[in-house]
């Protein structure tokens, strides 16, 4: 559950406010799965980076399962970013010179789980997406779709309860596209995950359950499909 | 940058260790001359005051043979060498060569524990007398005789001549003299020969080390009683001299070694360099581990272990490199005493730790102050 009150963000460019998102307010049920859509500027960036707590809002709070986490600590934020939220970006952000398997360990590193538990839980992350076959594969030895499923395992490897994705698709043909979306689906479908899937691409916002357009840093258009 | 490291701590090991094993060589060489040794100089210092004239009379008095001889007579004193140092001219066969001349005694052999490598030293006898001998360093004998035969020769010193009797062993350098290129005529030869009746020095030394003081004060006490009541003389003992050169070496070790320093803290704004670079090349990387919850104190950490790893191998690196000097060196100048002082190795490690950590700070926290939004998108 998650639950923005009045979020605004504001930006100094030179001497001038922008303000990126105005007063937002929103909830997003557990489980459900949603689309940020809307001309670039118009804030769905700077929304989902504000979920991931990978920026501070200029006010408002943010509650995610009841908890104020706007209130946190770098530390304390770091640990929600681990332990609960999965990111997955438009250009993949694997590290070049690690391996498959080795960047999908990356969070667990991070959060000093041992190696032995490290190595069976990527193995059977990897062998969810189908890359079994690849693990020991550098990225540059990947095609996009493959990358792009690796960065999937690397979001998942933590078992977190929401999961981000900044144009998902944004980087790869249409045929791999669709298979990167259709995993992503299956993964909200069978664990439950909140999916936030940020998008310019019409067909692909209109799968979500709940689909919000914005314009201006304001939700301009909820269509929650789930509640008529 | 890990070479400019590498050179730094090289430096400072061996900068420090050759400045140690001068130190040593010194302590060794004056060693050598024997720790009962006393020099006598004519003339008062004073550590206060006008200088020696205002409190000792116009001129000091000189010290004479029978000084040294009475000196000789103490129960305290083993052997007594009364000395004189000048230049003058030698020459032989028409060649000639300016050289110090050494007037001495038979006692001075054994003071100075010379060897010969022909004939005998001056003879023992009455030291006011001249025997007309002389006896020469390895160098002068080469130069003025060549492949002849020296022994027996007589030498022209200054306007006198004397007969070679001996020839000294080269055993290079002892403190302040040359033996190789040494003449040694008789003392009382000598004072005719530079026409003055003041010695240069009494070398005197005691019975043992521990009635060093004791010696002291009774040649003092000798020569106020020969000298109408003035104490004219300075005594330095090899413990005085030891712990001067001592002290200056030490001095000079620390302040090379403080230099060979200086190229550490270079080495440390390399690296800081060479992490900067690091830092903006890997902003990608950065804002990725930040996303996937690496929290700031994590990132500072990496890269603070990164930049001291860096130091530390270049530390390892000088220390080989140090090594391999001293193994050099040592193949060259077998006879040098070099040393491997640990606080010189220790100190180096340590500050080519300190440097990486300290100048790893500012590029670690930049890293670590990263927004990883921004840093995200970076390309």
């Amino acid at each position: 559950m998650i639950e923005l009150r009045q979020i605004s963000r504001d930006f100094e460019v030179g001497d001038q406010t922008v303000h990126a998102l105005r007063a937002v307010d929103l909830e997003i049920r557990a489980g459900e799965y949603l689309s940020l859509m809307g001309p670039s500027g118009s804030g769905k960036s700077t929304l989902m980076h504000i979920l991931g707590l990978l920026d501070r809002p200029t006010s408002g709070t943010y509650e995610l399962d009841g908890k104020d986490v706007t209130a946190l600590d770098d530390a304390a934020q770091a640990a929600v970013r681990r332990n609960e939220i999965g990111f997955v970006f438009q250009f993949f952000h694997l590290v070049p010179y690690l391996t498959a398997a080795e960047n999908a360990e990356l969070p667990l590193v991070l959060s000093g789980v041992d190696p032995a538990e490290r190595r069976e839980r990527v193995s059977a992350g990897l062998a969810s997406l189908g890359l079994s076959e690849r693990a020991d594969h550098r990225p540059d030895q990947l095609s996009g779709g493959q990358r792009q499923r690796v960065a999937i395992a690397r979001a998942m490897v933590s078992a977190p309860s929401v999961l981000l994705a900044d144009e998902p698709t944004g980087n790869l043909d249409r045929s791999s596209g669709s298979e990167v979306i259709r995993l992503i689906e299956d993964l909200h479908e069978q664990r439950g995950l909140t999916l936030v899937i940020v998008t310019h691409d019409q067909e692909m916002g209109r799968r979500a359950t709940r689909q919000i357009s914005m314009v201006d840093g304001e939700v301009e258009e909820d269509r929650d499909g789930a509640r008529p | 940058m890990l070479l400019a490291m590498s050179i730094g701590v090289a430096a400072v090991v061996v900068l420090t260790s050759l400045g140690e094993s001068a130190r040593r060589f010194v302590s060794d060489e004056f060693a050598s001359l024997g720790t009962h040794l006393l020099m006598i100089a004519p003339g008062r210092t004073e550590t206060s005051g006008g200088g020696p004239s205002m409190f000792a009379g116009d001129t000091p008095r000189d010290l004479t043979i029978r000084d040294a001889e009475a000196i000789g007579r103490s129960r305290l004193i083993d052997e007594v060498a009364p000395m004189v140092m000048a230049q003058a001219k030698v020459s032989w066969g028409g060649k000639e060569r300016e050289t110090p001349v050494l007037g001495g005694t038979a006692s001075m052999r054994r003071i100075r524990g010379w060897t010969l490598a022909q004939g005998r030293f001056l003879p023992d006898g009455d030291p006011e007398r001249d025997s007309g001998v002389c006896v020469i360093g390895s160098k002068i004998r080469r130069e003025l005789f060549g492949p002849r035969q020296a022994l027996g020769e007589w030498l022209k010193v200054g306007d006198r001549r004397c007969r070679v009797t001996g020839i000294l062993a080269e055993e290079g350098r002892s403190i302040g003299m040359d033996v190789e290129e040494l003449v040694v005529i008789p003392v009382a030869a000598a004072l005719a020969l530079m026409n003055r009746p003041g010695l240069t020095r009494i070398m005197a030394t005691a019975r043992s080390h521990e009635m060093m003081d004791r010696a002291s004060e009774e040649i003092l006490a000798i020569v106020k009683e020969r000298h109408q009541g003035e104490e004219d003389v300075t005594i330095v003992t090899q413990d005085a001299l030891l712990a001067t050169f001592d002290r200056i070496l030490a001095a000079l070790t620390y302040t090379v070694g403080g230099i060979a320093g200086i190229s550490l803290v270079v080495a440390g704004i390399l690296i800081m360099n060479v992490m900067l670079v690091s830092v903006s090349q890997r902003t990608a990387e950065i804002g990725l581990l930040k996303a996937l919850g690496a929290p700031r104190a994590q990132i500072l950490r990496l890269f603070l272990v990164e930049a001291t790893s860096l130091s530390v191998a270049g530390a390892l690196l000088g220390l080989v490199l140090g090594v391999l000097s001293r193994v050099t060196i040592l193949y060259f100048y077998p006879a040098l005493p070099l040393t491997w002082p640990i606080w010189a190795i220790v100190a180096a490690l340590a500050t080519a730790l300190a440097v990486g950590l300290g100048f790893g700070v500012i590029p670690a926290r930049r890293a670590a102050e990263l927004d990883p939004v921004a840093a995200l998108s970076h390309h």
